[in-house]
């Protein structure tokens, strides 16, 4: 069943057609992977499910309501560079984000919410947070109230690889109790967490769904082999009818046959490496 | 309005944290002070200027006091508060302090008007700190029965507060400068001082307020002498604050 | 009236006028100390607004200058 629908959606600041039609399903239980390019209207999207921006045209649906604008729906959000009031400690955020939901036991609530993301319940102030410690507060803020959905705008991209991978860890972690939708545009955070995964491009979901289907119709299985010299990598592309990146060749075609006719014209490959159909080979092809 | 309260209180904490309420406390306190000393001091002064004529100097009284007093309000304390209040809406709107609290429920009404109440909190305050230290002062140095209604003369300026604070708080939600609410503040209270240069007007002003306290200390003029201001003032406030609201609605946090 | 008599009979007005001063400057300065960024303006601008312009530095200082992150 899914959680969040967007039906045809379409959305303009001034003349800059931002989303053109847009269709989106987001399965309940699932880590969607959002996937764009920088500008391509990825935290629009976000904002209009949250009912922070104005429709032009068409439905978002979640959990079987229509989502109006300046009405929310308990959604959990982490905005991309999300600002907190840098005076306050990290637990009298989050107080002052339970107080706004009701959420009932805010007191341990809080706490348990601290402990889940690591940070410490002392009286230190955000303002001295690192970019780290702002995205945990912000994910701690965010499931606070128990939100049947994570939206999470571009989270990794701010952080160090440790950071990264530790963010993605405990989003992970998270899974079992909400769907999470992740808007990025780093292929390998999609790859690592995400099962489904849709590609926006020119205001349009191109593609969508659960991240191996869709490897598996998209992209073909592929081979790459690696000569000696280049000469001989340039020699084996022409008879192959492929194109030779220094001394490698990648064909697409049926590895066994080619290697035959390479044998056959006693063009030996020093190497040869099968090529996993990767989100990044998709991602090409859609946006191309 | 969901988060009224709320934010309100998060204002207060805030404030308290960045030293501002005492800070505001201290600056009024001296203007406090400042009114019965310059009332004070005038004829010292006016002395020293002109010694060897002998000219007959007026005793210090009570009014010359609360004349002060006003002058420092109302020149210096409006735009005082016109820094404090400018930056409120703006600021929020510049660091994007607001969208998580948004998307969590808060009404953005609900911030225009704790973000109004504490303005208006700062102002009552403010007023009546440095009302206190001059009224004390006032009665110790000049026990005089020139001043007959302090209290009374002090209602209309707190009032005009009330339409004041609402211009600041639409400048501030208009534009991300953290200026725009004490320009916009500074223009209006320009173009009601001309306004009033015809006569008729003057019983409808809010700028009247600022400009009838001593006429109302001494008894000249009586309260309700200027009714319709006070109307104009209330409805020009709601106004202010309607568009404020109507401004966040349509603008990206 | 001697110089001393004049400082005295006005004592009353000039002692808790010179605290809140003192007080606003104390602040100020510990503040823009401690505080490497403002909204403008450098360290050594806001300094001499908070120790000498009295008693609008400090104000403009707490209300438009002082930055917290």
């Amino acid at each position: 069943m899914d959680l969040l629908t967007l039906t045809k959606v379409n959305k303009a600041f001034g003349s800059q057609q931002v989303l053109k039609g847009l269709d989106l399903a987001v399965p309940q239980g699932a880590i969607y992977g959002f996937v764009g390019e920088n500008g391509a209207g990825k935290t629009t999207t976000m904002r209009l499910i949250l009912g922070l921006e104005p429709l032009d045209s068409g439905t978002i649906t979640f959990a079987g309501q229509p989502v109006r604008f300046g009405q929310t729906q308990g959604i959990g959000y982490l905005p991309d560079v999300p600002a907190y009031y840098g005076d306050l400690s990290a637990r009298e955020y989050l107080t002052l984000c339970g107080r706004l939901t009701h959420t009932p036991h805010l007191h341990e609530r809080v706490g348990e919410m601290l402990h889940l993301v690591g940070l410490p319940d002392t009286r230190r102030r955000v303002h001295g947070f690192s970019r780290g410690m702002k995205q945990r507060l912000g994910i701690a803020s965010a499931l606070l109230d128990r939100p049947a959905m994570l939206l999470c705008d571009e989270p990794t991209s701010a952080l160090d690889p440790a950071g990264r991978r530790e963010f993605l860890a405990l989003l992970a972690s998270v899974h079992n109790e909400t769907t999470i939708l992740l808007s990025t545009h780093i292929l390998s955070d999609v790859e690592r967490i995400c099962d489904y995964v849709g590609i926006l491009h020119a205001g349009k979901l191109q593609v969508q769904g659960p991240l191996q289907a869709l490897l598996a119709a998209h992209t073909q299985p592929a081979t790459c082999f690696t000569f000696g010299t280049e000469t001989e990598a340039q020699t084996a592309a022409t008879l192959l009818g492929a194109v030779a990146k220094a001394d490698q060749v990648t064909v697409t075609a049926d590895a066994r046959a080619a290697l035959t006719q390479l044998l056959a014209q006693h063009l030996m490959p020093t190497a040869f490496n099968p090529i996993k159909a990767s989100l990044e080979q998709l991602f090409m092809e859609v946006i191309a | 309005m969901r988060g009224y309260a709320l934010i309100l209180q998060n204002e207060l904490i805030l404030a308290w944290r960045r030293y501002r309420l005492v800070v505001l406390a201290l600056v009024f306190l001296l203007f406090g002070i400042e009114a019965p000393l310059v009332a004070k001091l005038t004829p010292a002064l006016l002395k020293s200027i002109g010694q060897g004529m002998t000219i007959t100097l007026p005793e210090p009284t009570s009014v010359m006091s609360w004349q002060q007093y006003y002058k420092n309000m109302t020149q210096i304390g409006l735009f005082v508060l016109a820094i404090v209040a400018s930056g409120t809406v703006s600021r929020e709107l510049n660091e994007g302090t607001l969208v998580i609290l948004v998307a969590k429920g808060l009404r953005r009404n609900a911030v225009i008007m704790a973000k109004y109440t504490m303005a208006l909190l700062q102002w009552v305050v403010a007023l009546l700190l440095a009302f206190g230290v001059t009224y004390a002062y006032t009665a110790y140095y000049f026990p005089d029965e020139l001043s007959p209604h302090p209290w009374l003369a002090l209602w209309p300026l707190l009032w005009f507060g009330v339409l004041w604070l609402a211009i600041i708080i639409l400048g501030s939600t208009l534009s991300k400068s953290g200026f725009t609410g004490f320009l916009l503040g500074a223009g209006v209270y320009l173009g009601l001082t001309l306004l009033n240069m015809f006569k008729a007007v003057h019983r409808f002003n809010p700028v009247s307020l600022t400009n009838d306290n001593l006429a109302l200390l001494t008894g000249t003029k009586t309260f309700w002498s200027l009714a319709p201001a006070y109307a104009v003032t209330l409805a020009g406030a709601v106004a202010c604050l309607a568009l404020a609201m109507l401004v966040l609605k349509k603008r990206r946090l | 009236m001697t110089d001393f008599e004049l400082i005295k009979e006005y004592l009353p007005f000039l002692i808790p006028a010179v605290l809140i001063e003192l007080a606003l400057a104390i602040t100020g300065v510990i503040s823009v100390l401690r505080h490497p960024h403002y909204r403008f303006g450098n360290r050594i601008l806001w300094l001499l607004l908070v120790i000498f312009v009295q008693p609008f530095g400090p104000l403009l200082y707490f209300f438009a200058g002082r930055e917290v992150e």
